[in-house]
């Protein structure tokens, strides 16, 4: 216990000199250089109106979804190889999945308090209108599709924890409804991805092509959408609990 | 002269480096948890005093929210307490 605080220590100490040094006797060279060529490039262009412009004043969303898109476009992608992944691996097919529905139907109904309940309620609707916000004003103040999707994907956790995961599927939020919601995300962000190619003859996400600002507030709800429902997805499928899982793979084993 | 916003920067990641601390040396899971989203605020802290609000709302979305959850249920799929030294 004695080393563990010794060497705790000695990290917080070590940690202070570097940035004591870094920042106030400038060791690196960081501190006080001027703008970069490319960064003057991104500042002088998202916003202008003509020439390689995102038309957004966010320069950050214009840089993620314009200037570097194919990265954006890529971590989705690993995004939905994710989500396939915990799909494939804790996935039910019909029968199993109704046999789990009855296992779980059998389980002690807890319910939470009402000042629990009616507190949940109000700051969920107050959740989602922030990452509303958040999402469709992606391009013109900080944020985006990600973090708003995220914030989103919060409010659902918090009515997980307060009703429970079955009152929310008998509401209609089932498996079925989350993939179908994360399926039409996708189409919107490889449409308007897509778009500038079929309608303009430009490349692939030139979408400064696009009128206005269409390109980036299209991404934006897109990534909203799909981020949204992927978690859901997830939360959805890791929700079942394991010991209902262990007994319906224990069936399928002595069938 | 060292500015204010860099004096600040360093005290709330001095305390987020505390927490992680605290979270690794934890033996019940769930209270290592919670002091890791502890943790991740103050490092949003500092995220937010480095001129990065586009990073704030995603790190405090998905580290106090989404990966508390998801390490919550997984938690709930083994035992809660880490045994051995």
């Amino acid at each position: 216990m004695k080393r563990d605080a010794v060497v705790a220590f000695s990290f917080l100490i070590a940690f202070l000199f570097i940035a004591y040094a870094v920042t106030a006797r400038n060791v690196l060279g960081l501190g006080g250089t001027e703008l970069r060529p490319l960064g003057e490039f991104y500042l002088s262009h998202s916003f202008a109106h003509e020439g390689l412009t995102s038309h957004s004043p966010e320069v950050v969303t214009a840089i993620v979804w314009n200037y570097r898109g194919f990265d954006t476009l890529f971590e989705t992608f690993v995004f939905f190889l994710a989500i396939m992944g915990a799909l494939s691996v804790l996935r039910l097919d019909g029968e199993q999945l109704r046999q789990a529905r009855e296992l779980e139907a059998t389980m002690p109904h807890r319910k939470m308090d009402l000042i629990v309940r009616a507190t949940t309620k109000l700051v969920v609707v107050m959740i989602i209108a922030i990452s509303a916000s958040i999402a469709l004003h992606g391009h013109l103040t900080p944020g985006g599709g990600f973090q708003g999707g995220s914030a989103m994907a919060v409010a659902a956790l918090l009515l997980f924890a307060a009703f429970s995961k079955f009152t929310l599927e008998r509401k209609g939020l089932t498996l079925r409804h989350t993939i179908s919601a994360y399926a039409v995300g996708l189409a919107l962000i490889l449409a308007t991805v897509l778009a500038p190619v079929f309608l303009y003859g430009g490349k692939i996400l030139e979408i400064n092509l696009l009128p206005g600002e269409a390109g980036l507030f299209n991404l934006d709800v897109g990534e909203y959408t799909a981020v949204t429902f992927g978690f859901l997805t997830v939360f959805l499928v890791l929700g079942i609990p394991e010991w209902v899982f262990k007994n319906v793979l224990r069936r399928e084993l002595n069938d | 002269m060292i500015e204010l916003h860099l004096l600040i920067l360093v005290i709330v990641v001095s305390f987020g480096f505390v927490f992680s601390y605290l979270a690794m040396k934890e033996h019940d899971l769930l209270k290592a948890l919670a002091l890791s989203s502890v943790q991740s605020t103050f490092f949003a802290l500092g995220f937010y005093i480095l001129a990065a609000p586009d990073i704030v709302l995603a790190y405090l979305a998905i580290a106090v929210g989404a990966y508390t959850a998801l390490v919550i249920l997984a938690i709930s799929k083994t035992e809660r307490y880490e045994v051995g030294e």
